[in-house]
């Protein structure tokens, strides 16, 4: 898998798999300012390119413990710039057992009819 | 006993309360920004150790121990990080005070900005307890899309929103020239 595919931080990782079209974020992400999630953003507008337009893009979140509201910013802006092209349509997978998601993840689909929501 | 003086602005349902508990903190707000991972760092553990006074088995109505060490943790990463971004002026001084309330627990984080900051802060936190939290929130996204802003601005009402807490704000302006900030946060410990 090459690079630019794999971001890994302090106590985090995004992995975007472009055979299944999944992105899967893992650890903790509570990263300070916007400027610090574009390259999460990068990753993710990418992912999206390279996504047929009836195929669907996977955002997997069930292994991420933590994400602070600029990154709920980030991911609610990407849902948003991906309704504006309008092409692929987005799956969502959260845990259960992880607060947040339960609480938080059913916004993305408000933003987007073309979003599904799986609590796992 | 502390009274509110009339130089004082307070927004929301302020509590007084005249203990102050022995769960406190204080830390440096630059030191925070520097060295970023300290807000996640205090904020789980507060979290967790907020989350001992939880017993390990609760009635269907109440949140679990786990589940209030996840809200607390999200809640105090949110407080921290503000105090980190938002501090401003000489007075770096960030004060962390926690209590325990029979079917609550109150939060309150305390740091410093310059005095012109505090009109700014207060008009977004009239917009904030007087709308409705949840077109808010919906607007601001929409809104963040087309403007490059640095804070997003969805920090307190995610909390508010999807969390349920209750905020309360009290502005102090301070004889050294800076005012402080006083952030009262009310988590329910009963099942929404
Ligand atoms: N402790 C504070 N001291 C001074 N100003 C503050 C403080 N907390 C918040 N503010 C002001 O209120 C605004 C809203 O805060 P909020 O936490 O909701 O969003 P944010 O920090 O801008 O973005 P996010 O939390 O989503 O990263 C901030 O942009 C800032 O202008
Ligand atoms: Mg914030």
């Amino acid at each position: 898998m090459s690079d630019n595919n794999l971001i890994e931080g302090e106590g985090y990782s995004v992995e975007h798999n472009p055979g299944t079209h999944v992105v899967s974020f893992n650890g903790t992400m509570r990263l300070k300012t916007s400027a610090d999630y574009a390259h999460i953003n990068t990753l993710l507008d990418r992912a999206y390119q390279e996504t047929g337009d009836d195929e669907k893009l996977t955002l997997d979140f069930r292994h991420l413990q933590f994400l602070n509201s600029s990154g709920i910013n980030t991911v609610s802006r990407f849902v948003i710039t991906s309704r504006k092209q309008n092409k692929a349509s987005l799956q969502v997978l959260g845990n259960q057992d992880i607060y947040w998601q339960q609480k938080s993840l059913t916004n993305l689909q408000r933003l987007w009819s073309n979003v599904t929501i799986d609590i796992q | 006993m502390t009274q509110v003086q009339p130089t004082q602005k307070v927004y929301g349902a302020w509590q007084q309360i005249p203990v102050t508990p022995s769960r406190q903190m204080t830390v440096d707000a630059q030191q925070m920004a520097a060295h970023w991972r300290r807000c996640s760092l205090s904020s789980d553990f507060w979290a967790q150790y907020m989350s001992l006074f939880i017993p390990t088995r609760v009635t269907e109505e109440y949140l679990g121990r786990g589940e209030v060490e996840q809200v607390l943790a999200y809640l105090l990463n949110e407080l921290f990080e503000n105090c980190a971004k938002f501090s401003n002026g000489s007075h770096q001084l960030v004060r962390y005070v926690a209590w325990s309330q029979d079917d609550s627990m109150l939060f309150q984080v305390t740091n410093h900005i310059l005095p012109e900051g505090q009109a700014p802060f207060a008009k977004l936190i009239d917009e904030m307890l007087n709308n409705d939290p949840h077109e808010l929130y919906f607007q601001r996204l929409e809104e963040n899309v087309e403007l490059d802003l640095d804070g997003s601005g969805l920090g307190y009402l995610t909390l508010i929103k999807d969390f349920g807490v209750q905020f309360s704000f009290r502005f102090r302006p301070q004889e050294n020239g800076s005012t402080a900030v006083d952030v009262q946060a009310k988590v329910s410990l009963q099942q929404e």
